[in-house]
């Protein structure tokens, strides 16, 4: 599946083009809303958690320590929710042009790297002005995003898969993804959860992923803690595996379903 | 091998709608364990569209598809495009293919028709600078150029339509599926698309094209392939095919009409336009012979049944494809024998191109009253030896003498030859 989506990398390159061209079409702010939801997210969270609950967060600012944890979040809850229905959405094309139907949800992948882009650039700002700057770990942080890569990657290959057949997947996406958020430590720090449900927090991949870029964003910086990452390491790995199989054993059956 | 080759391809599709797709969720090997163990409750709403579909197309050829709306043409045409895998059976193809399957290629509304054009190209491995290098052509084919910074979705249908065919022709496909796009556009565009076409085949591609529009698939053909229910029914030349499936077509009408339902609304328009068989002093066409056509001349008898009536005259029309009246025979006024007799028209010239007329007989009173008009069930089907005429010329020939150029005679370039 992937050799034949390397092939056709300039058709990926082409959708991710054609949903950024679409995207900002016919509004009045265009480029300005891949900005805004971060922010937004970031003000609304230091109101709620910092100002309102007290959520203690060391020495460090709250917006920082947040918004550490929202920019690989942000992106994984992006390439979920778009990537998902990607398939469905393009029944279309989908019935009339043989291509490798990968490229649907890869493209979306391709849309979210560049929000996440964005936001990555936002955090780098506010890390000099509000925080002390970023550490030299923060080298880390492509080594990171490749793991979180292979983990979007598999849920959406399997996720979008399913959703052709049945659209409850589609349905449940934004709930799940609301829920996923609360019981990741984004909003807040691991150190935070409640201790009677850390095993929880310990199984859920994006925990390990989210804490990991904190601790290397954030002054003095620290080395990702590899404890925490191998649920993440593993189950992206198997996820990866597993979605991909399911995806190229059933793509043929999509534009007769769709 | 042939460019195309399909062995025993069977399509099988489930319908229903509305509810999730719990059989096709099911990966390839569980999948056929599951229909051995249930095999009801698998096979259940199931339909082929396609079954045990054997062709081979040898490159360079241009082929047509016949045959009633859902005899499983389209589904042909997506298996052969690789849009949709065969339920079992192998489909075999060499060289690009590109396609309009149902008419439509598959524009993206929101992005303008540069934009889409290099779109398409994309999704037939084509670079986006390659495809910029074809946007001029492109959009001078289609006679779009004051459209191309604009969203699809603001396009009429017609220049969708030809922004699609133009696209296509750029990509330079080796095999190009066309499914009844001929039917949109004025008769200007298809005249072009025509011509185009006339060159992709002189220039060695090959052409697998869908149309009701048979006067079309016989000037653009050497092969025709008529599909019903998803299976073969004959396959062979052009003239042959189109002539068996025009007479397959006029029984199925005729078959039709004597059900039921037809009856009534048949009844009904009689009564409503003042038509009459039975009624009193009415004449009744009771048989028709129609033979078979020589020469361009055709001998047809009408027996008729006649009662209280004493002067009638006769019609012999012709309905071409596509419903089209095409022209009558008209007798001059005859006393009709009381009781009834036989009356025979013959046709020197029927002035009729290439293609399958049904004829209608009629009677009709003096006063202008049709008694009884009958469309038959038997096509006429005229196979001239002319030369390549595309759509849009009409069905009737004017006889004509030609002279100058080199010599007396000026020899034509003969494009086609009918088997």
């Amino acid at each position: 599946m992937f050799r034949r989506l390397w092939s056709h990398r300039g058709l990926v390159a082409s959708l991710v083009r054609r949903q950024y061209q679409v995207r900002y079409r016919q509004s009045m702010v265009g480029i300005a809303w891949a900005i805004l939801p971060p922010l937004a997210t970031l003000a609304t969270a230091t109101l709620v958690f910092d100002k309102i609950a007290n959520v203690q967060t060391g020495n460090d600012p709250y917006s920082i320590v947040t918004m550490a944890a929202l920019v690989p979040w942000t992106f994984f809850a992006s390439s979920l929710t778009s990537g998902i229905p990607s398939i469905v959405s393009s029944g279309q094309t989908l019935s009339r042009l043989p291509f490798p139907r990968a490229a649907l949800p890869v493209g979306v992948l391709g849309i979210s790297m560049i929000d996440l882009a964005i936001a990555a650039s936002i955090f780098a700002i506010m890390a000099y002005t509000v925080g002390d700057g970023l550490p030299l770990t923060a080298l880390w942080f492509p080594v990171l995003l490749v793991l979180e890569l292979v983990l979007v990657l598999g849920v959406v290959l399997m996720a979008s898969a399913i959703n052709v057949f049945a659209r409850d997947v589609k349905l449940a996406v934004p709930l799940g993804v609301q829920l996923w958020m609360f019981l990741t430590p984004v909003l807040y720090p691991l150190s935070e959860a409640p201790e009677g449900l850390r095993f929880f927090y310990l199984a859920n991949p994006m925990t390990g992923l989210v804490e990991s870029f904190r601790a290397v964003l954030i002054p003095p910086g620290n080395m990702p803690d590899v404890s925490l990452l191998l649920p993440t390491i593993c189950g992206s790995i198997v996820l990866l595996v597993l979605g991909s199989w399911y995806f190229s054993a059933v793509e043929s059956r999509f534009a007769d379903v769709v | 091998m042939d460019i195309i080759e399909t062995h025993s391809v069977t399509k099988n599709y489930r319908v229903g709608v509305g509810r999730a797709r719990v059989r096709e969720m099911v990966p390839p090997p569980f999948d056929r364990g599951l229909a051995k163990v249930f095999p009801n409750w698998w096979f259940k709403d199931t339909f082929n569209a396609l079954e045990d579909v054997c062709l081979s197309i040898p490159s360079s050829s241009s082929v047509g598809l016949v045959g009633h709306n859902g005899a499983g043409k389209t589904t042909l045409l997506k298996v052969l495009a690789g849009v949709t895998a065969p339920t079992t059976g192998t489909v075999q193809t060499r060289g690009r293919i590109a396609g309009l399957i149902d008419a439509v290629v598959g524009f993206h509304p929101e992005l303008t028709g540069k934009e889409n054009i290099s779109f398409l190209g994309s999704m037939h491995g084509f670079k986006r600078r390659d495809m910029a290098a074809k946007v001029q052509s492109i959009s001078e084919f289609a006679e779009i150029d004051e459209m191309l910074d604009t969203p699809v979705k603001r396009y009429s249908a017609g220049m969708s339509a030809r922004l699609g065919f133009a696209t296509i022709a750029a990509l330079e496909p080796e095999i190009l599926l066309i499914d009844e796009i001929l039917a949109v556009g004025d008769a200007n565009f298809q005249q072009r698309c025509a011509r185009w076409l006339d060159e992709y085949r002189t220039q060695g591609g090959t052409l697998l094209f869908v149309s009701h529009n048979l006067s079309l698939m016989r000037s653009m053909t050497q092969k025709v392939v008529w599909l019903d229910h998803g299976k073969v029914v004959q396959e062979g030349p052009t003239a042959t095919v189109l002539a068996e499936y025009g007479r397959a077509m006029e029984r199925r009408s005729s078959d039709a009409a004597v059900g039921g339902k037809n009856q009534r609304a048949t009844k009904k328009l009689m009564k409503a336009t003042g038509m009459n068989r039975w009624g009193a002093g009415g004449a009744r066409i009771q048989e028709v012979h129609v033979g078979e056509p020589t020469n361009d001349s055709l001998t047809v008898t009408i027996n008729y049944e006649a009662s209280n009536i004493e002067q009638g005259y006769f019609c012999l029309g012709f309905v071409g494809e596509g419903d089209n009246e095409v022209g009558a025979a008209v007798s001059d006024s005859v006393m009709l024998r009381e009781g009834g007799g036989t009356i025979q028209c013959e046709i020197d010239s029927l002035g009729l191109r290439s293609g399958i007329y049904f004829p209608v007989a009629a009677i009709i009173s003096t006063d202008g009253t049709v008694q009884d008009r009958w469309r038959l069930d038997r096509a006429v089907v005229i196979e001239r030896d002319q030369n390549l005429l595309p759509d849009g010329f009409g069905p009737v020939e004017i006889s004509s003498e030609w002279s100058g150029g080199k010599g007396d005679q000026v020899e034509m370039p003969r494009l086609r030859s009918v088997e």
